[in-house]
């Protein structure tokens, strides 16, 4: 296999986007494209989960290939749910590392807010058990409920950590510009204030509204390349030195215990094995935290903390910026927003701009490397990246 | 006839599965994929829950409760409850009913009362 590196990144704003769909993910191929300095690719990878149902858009790649005039270059769209984002980077680094091609572009890229919140919630519903989950009314919001009920129960995690969390996630956002939620949060004002009740109300007991992330619009790109073309262009050597996938049931009531995320743990200790390196080498890390319990619950399964000792590592302030283990210097998925298919191409964009020492304010010191945990379904479907800054 | 939910027993090994597939997760062989239909217990315990407040559209009502129960024949289901205060580990009996009525359909599930 031939060394894969990261040559070029871009962006856009995670927010309510008002363009359509294929600008929403062209804009940061742009951006991407003047960051390496190349004008050309030899194929695209586009994540996208929702294009069809909620934009009325089939085969995306086709048309952003076309409006980034990079034809007759090859183009794919990618769904993996909320994991496409890093499946679409795991087949760009096997497109490069095979030797079949040398520069691969690959783009997140999703336009939620054009529908209402409760289609959009329901749009996100459609990846659970059709007759064992989804006809009950089941909803990402409501497994997320059950299993923080669970975990409440068994390992001692209390609305306070949850909280805890997410006034984290919001401060770091706070210097993330292109960040979706740019509003600085309390424990006193969402937990402990008289007005906290109508400020935070319930969603899927017990996980309240600042437990959840936005729902978002946006895109994200990074650019892959060899080594060689990577020396042409001058760029830093941030290299994608390890992935890792694993897999678990769709309906969650199979799972024998239900508290482990088991594909989480194996898709991380794949991407370890395969860069070379332990949990404990890791400088910054971008976890899904599409509920702030999952934040605390996939630093137990990476690796970072033992299992049931998270909250307890967050309430020491270990995973805030400037601790032991930052985690989601972005804002995560909690503050910077979750537009479905862009999110892992997204954390990956922060962990390059960190190990290259270009995340201004955010910026984690002296960051060699980091890692990313792109969580699909309900934790049936995981992709875990590792990356390593070379010089 | 009294309405059940099934759960697919495997005709070689015996595993049972809710819900279907379409080759046994404990034999995993390839070259065999029949499973037998039993009814699911209806009685059982509550394992987790949660008070939904974000309904999906096709629901006119203010909350939903939703819930994973261990069923006695040791097989779990997910399924909508009908109590005031859910408890985990409460005893809970299960009937078939409407769970969930669009325009066209109504999809039959189980809902969980308090014994």
């Amino acid at each position: 296999m031939r060394d894969v590196y990261v040559v070029g990144i871009g962006i856009t704003s995670f927010t309510r986007l008002e363009y359509p769909l294929v600008e929403i993910a062209a804009y940061p191929g742009l951006m991407a494209l003047r960051d390496s300095g190349l004008d050309k690719v030899d194929h695209l990878y586009v994540a996208n989960m929702g294009g069809g149902r909620i934009n009325t858009q089939t085969g995306l790649a086709s048309a952003l290939v076309d409006h980034l005039s990079l034809t007759p270059a090859g183009a794919e769209t990618i769904e993996n749910g909320p994991a496409s984002g890093a499946s679409a980077i795991k087949q760009g680094f096997i497109a490069v590392a095979s030797g079949m091609h040398d520069v691969v572009m690959v783009i997140g890229a999703e336009r939620m807010r054009e529908v209402n919140n409760l289609e959009a919630t329901d749009f996100v519903a459609t990846l659970t058990h059709p007759h064992a989950e989804y006809i009950y009314g089941v909803t990402l919001p409501s497994l997320a409920g059950m299993f923080t009920r669970l975990y409440m129960e068994k390992y001692g995690v209390t609305s306070r950590h949850l909280g805890m969390v997410a006034v984290k996630n919001h401060a770091n956002a706070m210097d993330n510009f292109y960040a979706h939620l740019h509003q600085p949060i309390t424990l006193e004002g969402i937990l402990d204030s008289p007005e906290a009740a109508t400020n935070n109300p319930m969603v899927a007991d017990p996980l309240r509204f600042f437990d959840c992330c936005p729902v978002s619009d946006g895109g994200s790109c990074v650019i892959l390349a060899t080594g060689d073309i990577l020396k042409k262009l001058n760029k830093p050597m941030i290299r994608l030195a390890g992935i890792g996938q694993a897999t678990d049931t769709h309906a969650i009531h199979e799972r024998q215990e239900p508290t482990d995320l088991l594909a989480v743990r194996e898709a991380a200790r794949k991407s370890f094995e395969m860069a070379g390196v332990k949990p404990k080498d890791v400088d910054v890390a971008e976890l899904h935290d599409a509920f702030t319990i999952l934040e605390i619950v996939e630093s137990e399964e990476v690796g970072f903390f033992k299992k049931g000792e998270g909250h307890i590592a967050l309430e020491k302030g270990l995973t805030k910026r400037g601790g032991k283990i930052p985690i989601n210097p972005s804002g995560g998925l909690k503050a910077r927003g979750h537009p479905v298919g862009a999110t892992g191409v997204a954390q990956a964009h922060e962990i390059v701009l960190q190990l290259r020492g270009e995340a201004e304010k955010r910026q984690v010191k002296n960051a060699k490397i980091g890692f990313t945990c792109n969580f699909g379904g309900f934790g049936n479907n995981v992709v875990c990246l590792t990356f390593i800054k070379e010089k | 006839m009294e309405k059940n939910i099934y759960a697919y027993k495997c005709k070689r090994c015996g595993h049972l599965h809710y819900p279907y597939r379409t080759i046994c997760k404990n034999c995993g062989q390839n070259d065999h994929n029949e499973f037998e239909i039993v009814p699911l217990a209806k009685k059982g315990k509550l394992l987790t829950f949660t008070h939904l407040y974000t309904l999906p559209a096709d629901y006119e009502t203010v909350k939903l409760t939703l819930g994973i129960v261990e069923l006695d024949d040791g097989m779990r289901i997910t399924g909508q409850l009908k109590m005031d205060e859910p408890k985990i580990g409460m005893k809970v009996k299960g009937e078939v009913e409407v769970v969930r009525q669009d325009e066209y359909n109504k999809y039959l599930g189980m809902v969980f009362y308090k014994i």
